[in-house]
């Protein structure tokens, strides 16, 4: 009896797919899968990971992007220097075999897969071939579209952080060795799929919360805009400073409080009005090492052991997270009292002489596991905390820096939204269309968005990551910073995912 | 009448026919029969395992035949896969260990019955009460897949995966069942088990139901104790050292030391271990014509680690009766094993060795169950916790309960005798449940479990059945000997269970597992063919099927074929005084390796979530999908062995062994690699590249030296000579292994082509002047100006070039006397215990002061991760050991009944020569998954030295 040899799997997690689509439920729960590949590193637990080569916590997308935007820029420091990368991503001296690039460019990838898959799985043909229900064929309509646009914004990241990507889409075989995308055929690509799903998309803060809209299209539209002179030497400000406005006529709005944007309770409290688009994370069903929950752990203090007040154990991580002087720095006079000022100091030296002194450096407390009416998120190490991928605020800034660069619009309106950011933060220094310049906005997009993984690109884009002309402490290695040749403007292409498919080329300078 | 010859008993059911006819008869109860013959009739006796005697009648009224046993055929004869040969006959490298040459000792888990024992073979147990241990025949053929050697036991291939609640696959198996080992390493021998056998097999064979009566009574008690603790700080060390303030730019608060002087080590360990163990076993006829045995063995088993306990109970029966005048022989093996765990979390022996000494065991005031805890009130401190309670607030007991066995159909045929079938059905279940209970006042970080403690249940089944069938066709002619098999083997591997929820905790879910099934389907047949008993040629051919891979490529085909001359039987050297006995072994094959975690990866499958593994849409809980990484083109891993062996036999056999040389070439390595990064549902899967090499060398010198009545020594010495070498990786790539503490994600080995699989990847440290090492201070070894992960190099690596065993008996009148030595050569561990705890700055653990080994004393460094890369943690692992030495009194002939007595004491585990600087230079895991941190020494579980005395009674 050789038929026994066919077997099938019996662990009630795992379906086959040929059994899968009988439930038409099933549709979205694998479109949440799609999602959930953000936030979750696999499918058992926290530890879990479908990537290999890497710790799980350290491939989980939003964390893997705060390490290669935030932590390899001016705005945070990671104690452990043991945890393998870490070390290398924030002194900038990375090479193609640092894990958490492997981290960053395999997650994306999977987002990849993930998506080709279910678009390939919900073509007409294969909804025809079930007799698929009007009903749900209606509703897969914008599940394509979500899809879609999730594959996007993966190429959108590889784009900027790798310069390059494997570029596969529901039509490559498993297992072969795609075609490598540049830049400007990432840049094509993204823009295309943006602009043709746009239709079924729906409208902005219209879908269920934790699902993409027409918001999240047009803020990836307005990213690679704003940063066309940099992906592929056109300037291309107009079109940023067009989508800036849509989203911005969308109906979103500020949240009442700055903080309600960083709290346990942030997919239900005023901040829903200002994130765009949210990596979800749950104390309860929602595990992961994400970036709330290395955040808010990782930057309780080791002298002041303040976890309790953000809602996890007292010690939180024992000092793991600690802020750069050039942020601190930020928040000197006049930003005393600013809302976004959550720079712990007392009692701590500014400088970081030896990064693995959890005594020094100052301290923030500006993510937390606590909800905006003083409840605690139920699990003492997994926040409840959301991860604001993308909110309004990044978008005010965005038309800001735009209009300056020549993108149109108003300096009224410039002036108006970026003020609008500093009178919710109950700061008074607002300031006068005259003050406006690209390096404040620079300086407030630090003030207001760090920590959200931003600000490698926004360094970029003014010139100031590589080269000498800013060094803040630790850059290049060196206590108080030295100058970063230009190719550290692209990360390398980790090693194993280079020989995996001979059709990448190595970034120049690695 | 037939009786025993040494004991003149009765012997009932004995075979009486006439030669060339099919006339017969059988002995009755009292050994007595009654034949019609005629003059000049050959009367055959027989019996199983004695001696046929053949008597022509010559007109007696009575005729009392006497059987001696056949001791010499037994022992001659070696079991290999779906039969068996004797020594001479064999072409391949069979080792064959019968129950003389077992290593003595405190031996609780089969196999450390050959610990040192045969060469080529290494086994590495862990210091746990009933551990299980790490086996290897020649090193191991594989990197990703499985490295365990196929074991089999009375034809029934086992599982090598244990379950949850008990501590090995062996450690169910009572040692004083087992009547012999076989050992099968080279692939002539092995292919006849094709899929399974890339890493030997080991056949085990049990004892036996005989048709005489004897029975034995075996007692041993011992007492364990730990003999070396991890060097830390004494307390009034430690104060010292605080007092200094050796961490640089931190200060310590040195009012957060306590009076107390606490020996954290001694605290979590016995003073002594005890443990006993007892077996009953009695042989003989069932109602006078069933030839059956009974055994049962109870152990009890202290683990020097406070707590842990191991707890074994035994019962086996063998039937062994045969029918149609020995036409059928069955036999039928079945066992119970009932195994009782507690289990220490060896992970408390590294919190002992970081606990502050200036703390007290007992805090009175403390919420925590009375123990001391760094606490602010009711609230822990993050970082270590109290060993002791840590130990003695948790009990987590898992009960496994195996039934095991076999039925084994022999038939000889009635009208073409020399052709045989074969039938055997093996049955192995293995269902355990466990407890794991934390106490109320168990502390928790998270204030929602804090003193709430945990209540988990789980539990297992695994399943494994056999049914396999042979014929074996056996004939000699005139020159030529023939022996024909040919067969089918069917097996299936079920396991499942559940690990349950902390029913103390609300938002906590059980979770359900299922393992697809395992099938696994074989065609095998064997052909020995001799010419004049010298040239023997053996040809084998094996076709399996594994349900662990796609259609397309499920089956492999296995073949091998050896050839062996007999050199002592040529007539230039038959009468040669020196050489008794001399063959040559030639020897090629092809076995397969199938054993991987994965075992549906060619579906197309999706994975849910488990319940906190969800996703949110709208602030509702979504079960996500997720597509599973896919590989269905996976296949066979193959093994290529190509052996030369010489069996010699000097001195009338006085001296005898063999000398093998071998290489054996895995390709097609089951192997996780990089895929293209958006083609898979990983970065990483399963795939079939790369090359795998083994060169080796094994020697072994059995010896007589003084054999008289009143005198003998002998001793048993094997070598053997190991290279593994990577020959090739997918894409060329370097794998990075060997996962560490300090750190998360740590890697200290590569797998490199050119290199051995395993090798330490580490920074070159430099010194200053004086010889001290600089922290952090690495080579360049790219001379880039930058020093970072590019200038890591390969330092040696875990496997030993050379092992070496040795063995010795010494009988002078009644006393016995016995030791074994095993020595590793060339095996290097990283020194993860040093690496990563050895420095100042650890000084504070989450900032409350925290012991450290002395050896920081020794490099003065201060950050963890500024050198916990650095080579010099990777040190020579070289060592000499004495496992076991035994001396015994035989008293003799006591009285009619009881025939002798043995009283016996010994030491386990007497003496280590090593210039680790650990505890000990063999590192086990301690987990079962002893492959994943080969060479890498965390805080181990010690192997206790052990005293023991112990008496045998035969009746």
């Amino acid at each position: 009896c050789t038929d026994d040899l066919n077997i099938t799997p019996k662990d009630d997690q795992t379906t086959l797919g040929g059994d899968l689509f009988q439930n038409e439920g099933a549709y979205k729960q694998v479109l949440a899968g799609i999602y959930a590949n953000l936030a979750l590193t696999g499918t058992d637990g926290p530890e879990s990971s479908n990537l290999k080569g890497i710790d799980a916590g350290t491939s989980q997308f939003g964390r893997v992007l705060l390490y290669t935007q935030t932590l390899s820029a001016d705005q945070m420091i990671w104690s452990y220097e043991n945890d393998p990368g870490t070390r290398e991503i924030q002194r900038n001296i990375w090479t193609s075999q640092n894990p958490l690039l492997l981290g960053m460019f395999s997650r994306a990838h999977l987002s990849v897969a993930l998506a080709n898959s279910f678009l390939r799985e919900t073509t007409d043909g294969a909804l025809d071939a079930r007799g698929v229900s009007a009903n749900t064929r209606s509703e897969i309509v914008a599940y394509r579209a979500e899809a879609r646009l999730l594959r996007a914004m993966a190429y959108y990241y590889m784009m900027d952080l790798f310069g390059q990507a494997n570029f596969s889409d529901e039509n490559t075989p498993i297992n072969s060795q795609p075609e490598a995308y540049n830049r400007v055929q990432l840049f094509d690509f993204v823009e295309s799929e943006l602009l043709a799903i746009e239709n079924d998309l729906p409208a902005p803060g219209q879908n269920e919360y934790g699902r993409a809209d027409k918001g999240v299209a047009y803020m990836l539209l307005a990213k690679i805009y704003l940063n066309a002179e940099v992906y592929i030497n056109e300037a291309h400000y107009a079109e940023c400073l067009t989508y800036c406005e849509r989203i911005i006529s969308g109906g979103y709005q500020l949240a009442d409080s700055y903080l309600h944007n960083f709290m346990a309770d942030n997919n239900t409290n005023s901040a829903t009005k200002e994130i765009i688009f949210p990596i979800v994370s749950d104390g309860i069903t929602v595990q992961n090492y994400g970036p709330t929950t290395v955040m808010i752990n990782g930057s309780v203090g080791s002298i002041e052991q303040n976890g309790s007040e953000v809602g996890v154990g007292a010690g939180g991580w024992g000092g793991a997270l600690r802020v750069r002087k050039q942020l601190a720095d930020l928040f000197g006079a006049g930003f005393n009292n600013d809302d976004r000022n959550t720079i712990i100091s007392a009692g701590r030296p500014i400088e970081i002489t030896d990064i693995s002194d959890r005594d020094t450096g100052y301290i923030l407390q500006k993510y937390s596991n606590a909800t905006s009416t003083g409840d605690f998120g139920p699990d003492q190490t997994f926040v409840d905390t959301d991860f604001p991928l993308f909110r309004l605020a990044d978008v005010y800034l965005m038309y800001a820096e735009a209009h300056l660069r020549g993108g149109g619009g108003t300096l009224s309106a410039a002036v108006d939204y970026f003020n609008n950011l500093r009178t919710r933060a109950n700061n008074p220094n607002t300031i006068t269309s005259g003050e406006l310049t690209l390096d404040l906005i620079l300086d407030e997009r630090a003030r207001e968005l760090h920590w959200e993984a931003h600000r490698r690109q926004d360094l970029i884009r003014y010139g100031r990551f590589t080269g000498g002309s800013y060094n803040w402490v630790w850059k290049g290695n060196g206590s108080n910073g030295i100058s970063l040749p230009a190719h550290f403007n692209l990360y390398p292409i980790p090693v194993g995912s280079l020989a995996a498919n001979p059709n990448l080329e190595q970034n120049p300078g690695y | 009448m037939v009786t025993e010859q040494s004991t003149s008993i009765p012997l009932p059911g004995v075979n009486v026919v006439i030669k060339g006819t099919t006339t017969g008869t059988a002995t009755d109860f009292d050994g007595n029969y009654q034949i019609e013959v005629n003059n000049g009739d050959v009367i055959v006796f027989s019996y199983v395992g004695y001696q046929s005697k053949e008597i022509t009648y010559s007109g007696q009224t009575s005729l009392d035949v006497q059987l001696s046993e056949d001791a010499a055929q037994l022992e001659e004869i070696v079991v290999i896969g779906y039969g068996s040969t004797t020594k001479k006959d064999a072409t391949g490298s069979v080792e064959a260990i019968t129950q003389e040459d077992f290593t003595k000792g405190n031996i609780v888990t089969a196999e450390n019955l050959l610990n040192g024992r045969v060469a080529g073979v290494s086994v590495n147990t862990s210091g746990a009460p009933g551990s299980g241990s790490q086996i290897r025949i020649r090193g191991g053929s594989s990197i990703n897949a499985s490295n365990d050697p196929l074991i089999i036991i009375d034809g029934l291939p086992i599982d090598n995966k244990g379950v949850t609640g008990s501590r090995g696959v062996l450690a169910s198996i009572n040692p004083n069942d087992i009547d012999s080992f076989s050992v099968l390493k080279d692939a002539s021998a092995t292919a006849i088990y094709g899929s399974r056998a890339a890493n030997g097999v080991i056949i085990i064979v049990t004892k036996k139901g005989k048709s005489t009566f004897s029975a034995t009574y075996d007692t041993q008690f011992s007492f364990g104790e730990v003999t070396d603790y991890i060097d830390v700080f004494s307390a009034d060390g430690f104060r010292q050292l605080v007092a200094s303030q050796p961490i640089n730019n931190q200060t310590i608060d040195e009012s957060l030391l306590g009076n107390a002087n606490t020996n954290w080590q001694e605290e979590v360990f016995r003073s002594t271990a005890a443990s006993s163990q007892h077996n009953i076993s009695m042989q003989g006829s069932l109602l006078r014509v069933l030839p059956t045995r009974f055994s049962f063995g109870a152990v009890k088993q202290e683990g020097v680690l406070e707590t842990s306990d191991f707890d074994r109970r035994n019962l086996s029966v063998a039937l062994n009766p045969s029918f149609f005048d020995d036409h059928l022989k069955v036999n039928l093996n079945a066992n119970l094993a009932f195994e009782d765990n507690r289990f220490a979390d060896a992970g408390q022996i590294g919190a002992a060795m970081r606990y502050d000494p200036t703390q007290p065991v007992f805090d009175p005031s403390s919420p925590f169950g009375g123990y001391y805890q760094h606490r602010d009130g009711n609230i822990i401190s993050i970082g270590t916790q109290n060993p002791v309670a840590s130990l003695l607030q948790r009990n987590n007991t898992g009960d496994a309960n195996r039934a095991y066995g076999n039925l084994n159909f022999d038939y000889k045929f009635h009208f073409l005798p020399e052709l045989r079938a074969v039938l055997n059905l093996g049955f192995d279940q293995t269902k355990s449940t466990g407890t794991d209970i934390n106490a109320f006042g168990t502390p928790n970080s998270n204030e929602r479990l804090n003193f709430i403690g945990s209540f988990k249940r789980n539990n297992q089944i695994r399943i494994n059945r056999l049914f396999d069938g042979y014929l074996t066709y056996k004939k000699d002619f005139d020159k030529v000997g023939a022996e024909l098999t040919a067969g089918y083997s069917y097996q299936r591997f079920i396991n499942n269970g559940k690990n349950g929820r902390n029913i103390r905790d609300e938002l906590s879910v059980d979770d359900f597992y299922a393992d697809p099934d395992i099938v696994l389907i074989g065609f095998f047949g064997r052909a020995n063919i001799s010419f004049l008993d010298k040239y023997l040629l053996t040809l084998t051919y094996r076709r399996d099927g594994t349900s662990r891979f796609g259609e397309n490529n499920r089956w492999g085909d296995f073949p091998a074929a050896a050839f062996a001359w007999n050199i002592s039987d040529e007539d230039f050297l038959k009468d040669s005084e020196t050489i008794s006995n001399l063959k040559l072994r030639v020897g090629f094959g092809i076995t397969g390796q199938q054993d991987i975690d994965e075992k549906d990866i060619f579906l197309n499958r999706y994975r849910g979530g488990l319940s906190n593994s969800q996703y949110q849409f709208g602030n509702s809980v979504i079960q996500s999908l997720i597509a599973s990484e896919i590989n269905p083109d996976l296949k066979w891993e193959e093994t290529t062995t190509i052996e030369f062996g010489v069996d010699y036999g000097l001195f009338g056999n006085k001296v005898t062994g063999s000398l093998n040389f071998f290489q054996k070439n895995s390709t097609d390595l089951l192997f996780t690699a990089t895929v293209a990064d958006g083609t898979n549902f990983s970065n990483s899967v399963i795939q079939n590249i790369g090359e795998l090499q083994i060169q080796g060398m094994e020697f072994s010198v059995n010896t007589d030296v003084v054999n008289t009545d009143d005198f003998k020594l002998d001793f048993n010495l094997n070598a053997t000579l190991l290279d593994r070498e990577i020959q090739e990786l997918a894409l060329g790539q370097d794998v990075r292994t060997g996962g560490i503490s300090g750190g998360t994600g740590n890697n200290i080995q590569i797998h490199r082509e050119g290199e051995a699989p395993n090798s330490f990847y580490v920074f070159k440290q430099l010194y200053d002047p004086s010889g001290n090492p600089i922290e952090g201070a690495y080579a360049d070894l790219n001379g880039d100006n930058v020093i970072n992960d590019e200038d890591r190099y390969i330092k040696e690596n875990p496997g030993a070039n050379t092992i070496l065993g040795f063995q010795s008996n010494i009988f002078y009148k009644n006393f016995d006397f016995a030791f074994n030595l095993r020595a590793n050569l060339g095996n290097y561990v990283y020194n993860n215990v040093r690496s990563s705890k050895s420095q100042y700055a650890l000084l504070l653990d989450n900032g409350i002061p925290a012991n450290v080994p002395t050896s920081v004393l020794e490099t003065n460094f201060q950050n963890t991760s500024d050198v916990i890369t650095s080579d010099i943690y990777v040190e020579n692992a070289s060592f000499l050991r004495m496992d076991n030495i035994t001396l015994g009194y035989t008293f003799n002939e006591i009285s009619n009944s009881l025939k002798s007595i043995r009283i016996w004491g010994g030491v386990q585990n007497v003496f280590t020569i090593t210039e680790y600087s650990g505890l000990d230079p063999e590192v086990t895991d301690n987990d079962s998954d002893l492959t994943l941190t080969l060479g890498i020494d965390n805080v181990v579980y010690p192997r206790p030295r052990t005293f023991l005395v112990g008496a045998n009674f035969k009746f």
